[in-house]
């Protein structure tokens, strides 16, 4: 792993090693203080609350562990999806973080993630001749079943492994597709 | 969650304690609220709030379950197809307590040790058992998880954050979604 640059960093990336031994409630500001070597003080200022480092630990974890493969077609993102449930069962620590933070009530001006962006951007030229509020309805859908969200669910509530889930989820979007008509779709 | 979910009985001071606490998060909009408060505003001694919840955990996971099963009780479906109405009215009485919304959501995705992410899931096997007894194990499942999915406060966190939908845009889209996950076995009803 990289050294971390600043103290906000160290300090996630602590916390995230912590993941590996302890759930996130059980990580105490103290702990994390003493990982990095600075006061329990410098770990508030950088978090004022646990929902902050919560959602900061999210994001780094996101972009350290779980990258979003790029993705054009209906074809690619269901690949990408796939993709990002296995990450997430071969990290289920880090996967509820995502899970949890993504439920939580903002706690800055949070952004739309990216991968919201990448679905909006896909029915765009997919779906261009689409109105308007069944293309939000298809994206909506679409992103809460590609979410960690979808996958805590399954996991801890139907004790599903990745391989069940993502087929879950191929049946879930599938009748979601289908109440499109074909002519929606843009010929390749 | 849709319709009775299976839930502790509560002591008369357990559920002081709870919608104490309910209250509290809905007036500092966080869970982040001492127990001296809780106990305050349920009137009782510090000391009974730790008797009956010894940690912030064990309290703030009683509570999310408190909150479904009351603040946000479903009227009963009669029908797997009775289904999309329910969720989009249980969007719309998430989009009045969003506060509570998202308690009800983030206690739902902390794994093993959090709130059971899917309250209504034996409702709605009955449901679909009854009305649609032909579908093979996997099918029935992938019908079960979808609707289990869209019934819940993360639906509504999740259309309001990544969408800024209002609260007839999110009634609608989960409400569609659901019809969705519907259309597959919609003509497959036993007679």
């Amino acid at each position: 792993m990289e050294e971390p640059v600043d103290t906000a960093t160290a300090i996630l990336a602590s916390a995230a090693a912590l993941l590996r031994e302890h759930t996130f409630d059980d990580i105490s500001y103290r702990a994390l203080a003493d990982e990095v070597g600075i006061s329990e003080r410098t770990v508030y200022r950088q978090y004022p609350t646990r929902a902050h480092l919560l959602a900061a630990l999210s994001n780094w974890i996101e972009q350290t562990h779980f990258p979003l493969p790029p993705f054009v077609t209906v074809a690619d993102f269901r690949a990408a999806v796939h993709d990002r449930f296995r990450a997430f069962d071969a990290s289920p620590a880090y996967a509820f973080v995502g899970a949890r933070a993504s439920a939580i009530s903002p706690t800055l001006d949070a952004e739309p993630a990216y991968i919201t962006r990448a679905i909006e951007a896909m029915l765009d030229v997919s779906a261009s001749t689409l109105n308007r509020r069944d293309r939000r309805r298809l994206a909506a859908s679409l992103r809460y079943f590609s979410s960690a969200m979808f996958w805590a669910r399954l996991r801890t509530g139907f004790d599903m492994d990745a391989g069940e889930i993502c087929d879950a989820f191929d049946r879930a979007v599938g009748t979601m597709l289908a109440r499109l008509l074909d002519a929606t779709w843009a010929k390749p | 969650m849709t319709g009775p979910a299976d839930v502790p009985a509560l002591s008369g001071t357990q559920a002081a304690i709870l919608a104490a606490y309910a209250e509290l998060i809905e007036e500092v909009g966080s869970d982040d609220v001492s127990f001296r408060l809780v106990a305050r505003r349920a009137g009782i001694a510090e000391r009974t709030v730790f008797r009956n919840y010894p940690t912030r955990v064990d309290l703030l996971l009683a509570t999310a379950t408190w909150i479904e099963a009351t603040v946000f009780a479903r009227e009963e479906s009669h029908s797997i197809f009775d289904i999309p109405l329910a969720i989009r009215d249980a969007m719309q009485r998430y989009d009045e307590r969003p506060e509570l919304a998202h308690v009800v959501a983030e206690t739902a995705m902390r794994g093993v040790s959090g709130a059971a992410p899917s309250l209504g899931r034996p409702h709605l096997e009955r449901l679909l058992d009854a009305e649609v007894p032909s579908l093979d194990e996997v099918q029935r499942r992938a019908v079960i998880v979808a609707l289990c999915h869209l019934d819940s406060a993360a639906t509504w966190v999740t259309f309001r954050r990544e969408f800024g939908m209002d609260r007839r845009d999110i009634a609608d889209a989960a409400a569609w979604a659901a019809e969705a996950v519907l259309d597959s076995i919609r003509d497959r009803v036993a007679l």
